[in-house]
C-alpha cells in the first residue's frame, strides 16, 4: 500500500506500517525486553541516532519505541521496550518469527555531527539508557573521529540496570569513562547510590570541549541535570535532551506532542538546552 | 477584482440544486434539529435542509474530518498486512457559513500542509467535496469581524447570499460552475442585486455584539505577557474539563488513535477520534506525569494554543469567531470573555 496514490497525487500511506519480523528478543530485566526487528527482505531502515519508530501490535495500537542500535547495524535493529500498559504488555508476549508493524524513522535524533571531533558526555535515567545506547555504538563504531566518551547511567535498582554486558565493555576501552548509580542500593551492590545528578562531581570534563546528550525520565531530572551542567560551564547550545510526549501519529498531525510552539514528534524528540528554555511547559 | 459569475437564482433553483446534489452523491446540510439547534448531518431528503440557521452544533468539519473515523485495515499475524483506508468518494457540502469555510482553510493548512506532511483521509474527503457557502447573520456569540473571517469565501465553490426573495450566486471555482451550470436556470444579477449582497458585511458587522478587544497582530504578544494570569485559574475553578467546546471547534484537530477487533479476533480497523486538550489525560506520559496536571494548565493552554501558538505559526488566530465554544459550555465559560479578561490586564500591567 505504501506507494499507493489517492486522487490528487498524495501518498496514501502516511499511516501505514510496514510489518516486520521479530527475529530475536531477550528479557534484559523483569520489565524490560529487547526485539530484534527486521524489515521486509532485510532492508535497512535507515534512522539516526535519537529517532523512533511508531511500534504496531495490531490490536492493541500503535507507540513510539526508539531505535536503540546504531545505523551502522545492517539487516536489523533493535527496540528496547519497558512493560507499561496495554501495547507494551502485548509486545512482551511476542518473540522470534513474530510480526509487528513498523512507521518511521521519526524525529530528528541526536546531533552526531556536532559531536564530531568533541568530548561526548551521555547522561541517561532508566529506559533512557535505549536510545543513548545508539549514540553510543555508533561513536564505538567510528571511534577514532570522537573524543572522550562519558556516560552516566541512572536507574532505580541494580535488578534494573539495562544492557550490563554492554556497560562492561563500553568501560573496558580506556577512553571512556562508564559511571552509574541506583536510587536504592540492595544488598550486595558496592556501586554509587543517588540519583544520577550525583555523578556529575566525579568526572572532569572540559566545558568548551563537550556535547552533552541526555534523556532522563521525570522532567525535575531534565531541570536538575541542565543546572549541574551550567553549573560546570557547559554552554546551553551543547546540551541536548530528548523529550517524551504522548504521542499518536508522530508525524506532526495528532496535537498530541505540542509543546509550546513546538511539535516533538517532528521538531524533536532532541532539543537544545536553548530551546528548551524557550519552550513552556518542556521541562 | 476578477470578474466572477453571479447568477440570480429563486428559491427553488436553490431547491433544485439540493435536489440535483443529493441525486448526484452524498450530500452534508444543516437541518433542524431541535427547537433552536441545527446539524451538519449527511441527508437523504434534499428537502429537510434548512436553508437558514445560525451555528450548528457540530462544525462542517466532519465532512472531511469525521468524529471517528477508521483509517486502516489490519490483519493479525501469522500473516499480518495492513492497508490505508481512504474515501473519495464526492460528494456536496451545502450551507457552510464564512467563519467555517475559514475554520476548513485553517483545517487545509494543519491537515493538509503543516510541517510539510499531508493526511491522506483528510485531504482526500476535502478534494471530494464541493462545498456550497452561505451568507449569514450573527447572534449574541458570534465575533467573526474581530478575527477577520466574516467576508470568507475561499474554500467554498459556490456562494450564496440571500438576495430579495431569492438568492445571489457567486461561482468561485470550476466545480462550482459545474455544479450550477445547467441544472437550474437563473439570470445574471443586477448590479443593484450584487450591492444588495454586497451590503450585507456591512450588516453583519453593525449586528455584532461580541468582539475581541484587540487587533489580531497585538494578540500573541498580549497573551504571552499573562503566561501566570489569574485569569486561567479562575476560569478552572468553573471548567470541568468536558473538552465540549473543543469537539464543537471547526478549528480543533487533534485526534486520539484506537485499534478495534473484528468478532473474529484475527483483523481490525484503526480508528481515530477527536481528542480534547481539555481531557486531564492528554499530556500524560508514563511515570506517570502529566505535563498539563491542573486544570488552569489545560485552560490556559486552550487560549495559548489559538491565540498564541498556532497564530504565531499560521499568522490568523485558530479562531474563527464563530461562538460555538461559547454557547455550548455548560459551565458559562465565554472564549471572549476569557481572552477580553487577559487583555484588560496585558493593558494594564503594560500601563
Ligand atoms: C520519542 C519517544 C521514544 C520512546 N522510546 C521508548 C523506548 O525506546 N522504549 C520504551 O519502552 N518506551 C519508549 N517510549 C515510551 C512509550 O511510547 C510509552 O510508554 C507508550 O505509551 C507505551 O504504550 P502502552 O500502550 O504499553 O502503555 P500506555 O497504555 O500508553 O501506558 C503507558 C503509561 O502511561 C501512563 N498512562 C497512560 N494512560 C493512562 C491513564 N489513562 N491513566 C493513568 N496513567 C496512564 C501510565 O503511567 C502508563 O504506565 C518512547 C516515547 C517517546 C515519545
Ligand atoms: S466546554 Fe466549558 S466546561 Fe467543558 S472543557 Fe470547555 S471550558 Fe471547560
Ligand atoms: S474557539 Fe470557539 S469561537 Fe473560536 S472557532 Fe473554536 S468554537 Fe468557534
Ligand atoms: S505525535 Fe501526533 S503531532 Fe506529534
Amino acid at each position: 500500500m505504501k506507494g499507493d496514490r489517492i486522487g490528487s497525487g498524495v501518498e496514501a500511506g502516511l499511516y501505514v506500517p510496514e510489518i516486520a519480523t521479530i527475529v530475536g528478543a531477550r528479557d534484559l530485566t523483569w520489565q524490560d525486553r529487547v526485539f530484534v526487528v527486521e524489515l521486509a527482505g532485510g532492508r535497512s531502515l535507515g534512522h539516526r541516532p535519537g529517532q523512533f519508530v511508531q511500534l504496531s501490535v495490531f490490536g492493541f495500537g500503535e507507540a513510539p519505541i526508539s531505535v536503540c542500535s546504531p545505523p551502522e547495524k545492517a539487516g536489523s535493529f533493535d527496540l528496547c521496550v519497558r512493560k507499561l500498559g496495554g501495547l507494551t504488555k502485548a509486545l512482551h508476549g511476542l518473540g522470534p518469527g513474530d510480526e509487528v508493524g513498523i512507521r518511521g524513522p521519526f524525529g530528528n535524533g541526536f546531533p552526531m555531527k556536532a559531536m564530531r571531533g568533541m568530548d561526548c558526555l551521555i547522561v541517561a535515567g532508566g529506559i533512557g539508557l535505549a536510545p543513548l545506547r545508539s549514540v553510543i555504538d555508533s561513536i564505538f563504531l567510528n571511534r577514532s573521529e570522537y573524543g572522550r566518551l562519558i556516560l552516566l547511567y541512572g536507574t532505580r535498582s541494580p535488578r534494573d540496570i539495562l544492557f550490563p554486558e554492554e556497560l562492561e565493555a563500553w568501560s573496558a576501552d580506556p577512553r571512556n569513562e562508564v559511571l552509574v548509580t541506583v536510587d536504592e542500593a540492595s544488598e550486595g551492590w558496592g556501586g554509587h547510590a543517588g540519583v544520577v545528578t550525583t555523578l556529575f562531581p566525579r568526572v572532569t570534563i572540559d566545558p568548551v570541549r563537550t556535547v552533552v546528550v541526555a534523556l532522563v525520565g521525570p522532567p525535575v531530572m531534565y531541570r536538575f541535570v541542565m543546572a549541574e551542567l551550567e553549573a560546570m560551564g557547559v554552554p546551553e547550545d551543547h546540551m541536548f535532551f530528548s523529550l517524551e510526549r504522548r504521542m499518536r501519529c508522530g508525524v506532526g498531525k495528532c496535537g498530541h506532542c505540542q509543546v509550546d510552539g513546538r511539535c516533538v514528534c517532528v521538531d524533536g524528540p532532541v532539543f537544545s538546552a536553548r530551546e528548551i528554555k524557550t519552550m513552556k511547559e518542556s521541562v | 477584482m476578477t470578474a466572477r459569475r453571479r447568477a440570480m437564482l429563486g428559491e427553488a433553483d436553490v431547491w433544485a440544486l439540493l435536489e440535483r446534489a443529493g441525486k448526484r452523491g452524498p450530500l452534508m446540510a444543516p437541518v433542524k434539529r431541535g427547537r433552536n439547534s441545527f446539524a451538519f448531518e449527511w441527508v437523504e431528503d434534499p428537502g429537510a435542509v434548512a436553508l437558514r440557521y445560525v451555528r450548528t452544533v457540530l462544525p462542517p468539519k466532519r465532512a472531511m474530518f469525521p468524529e471517528r473515523e477508521a483509517f486502516l485495515r489490519f490483519r493479525r499475524p501469522p500473516g499480518a498486512g495492513a492497508e490505508a483506508v481512504v474515501s473519495e468518494e464526492p460528494y456536496v457540502l451545502f450551507g457552510v457559513h464564512p467563519c467555517d469555510l475559514a475554520a476548513i482553510n485553517q483545517l487545509d493548512w494543519a491537515m493538509g500542509r503543516r510541517h510539510e506532511v499531508v493526511d491522506p483521509n483528510y485531504v482526500a474527503r476535502r478534494g471530494a467535496a464541493t462545498i456550497v457557502g452561505m451568507e449569514c447573520l450573527p447572534d449574541e456569540y458570534c465575533f467573526c469581524p474581530s478575527v477577520g473571517t466574516c467576508d470568507t469565501r475561499e474554500g467554498a465553490d459556490l456562494f450564496l447570499t440571500p438576495v430579495g426573495s431569492g438568492y445571489l450566486a457567486e461561482v468561485l471555482t470550476g466545480k462550482g460552475r459545474e455544479l450550477l451550470d445547467g441544472r437550474v436556470s437563473g439570470r445574471e444579477a443586477s448590479s443593484e442585486e450584487v450591492g444588495e449582497a454586497e451590503a450585507w458585511s456591512e450588516t453583519k458587522r453593525r449586528m455584532t455584539s461580541c468582539q475581541v478587544d484587540a487587533e489580531m497582530g497585538e494578540l500573541a504578544d498580549l497573551l504571552d505577557s499573562r503566561y501566570e494570569s489569574q485569569v486561567w485559574e479562575e476560569t478552572a475553578l468553573r471548567c470541568y474539563s468536558c473538552g465540549t467546546c473543543t469537539i464543537v471547534c471547526p478549528t480543533c484537530f487533534c485526534y486520539d488513535v484506537e485499534d478495534r477487533l473484528d468478532l473474529t479476533l484475527m483483523s481490525g480497523t484503526r480508528e481515530r477520534e477527536y481528542d480534547s486538550c481539555q481531557y486531564p489525560d492528554f499530556a500524560l506520559v508514563a511515570g506517570p506525569h502529566n505535563f498539563r496536571e491542573e486544570r488552569s494548565d489545560r485552560v490556559r493552554h486552550r487560549w495559548f494554543r489559538k491565540f498564541v501558538r498556532l497564530l504565531r505559526e499560521y499568522g490568523k488566530p485558530f479562531c474563527v469567531g464563530c461562538g460555538r465554544c461559547t454557547q455550548s459550555c455548560t459551565a458559562g465559560i465565554g472564549l471572549t470573555s476569557v481572552l477580553n479578561a487577559v487583555i484588560a490586564e496585558a493593558r494594564e500591567s503594560a500601563a
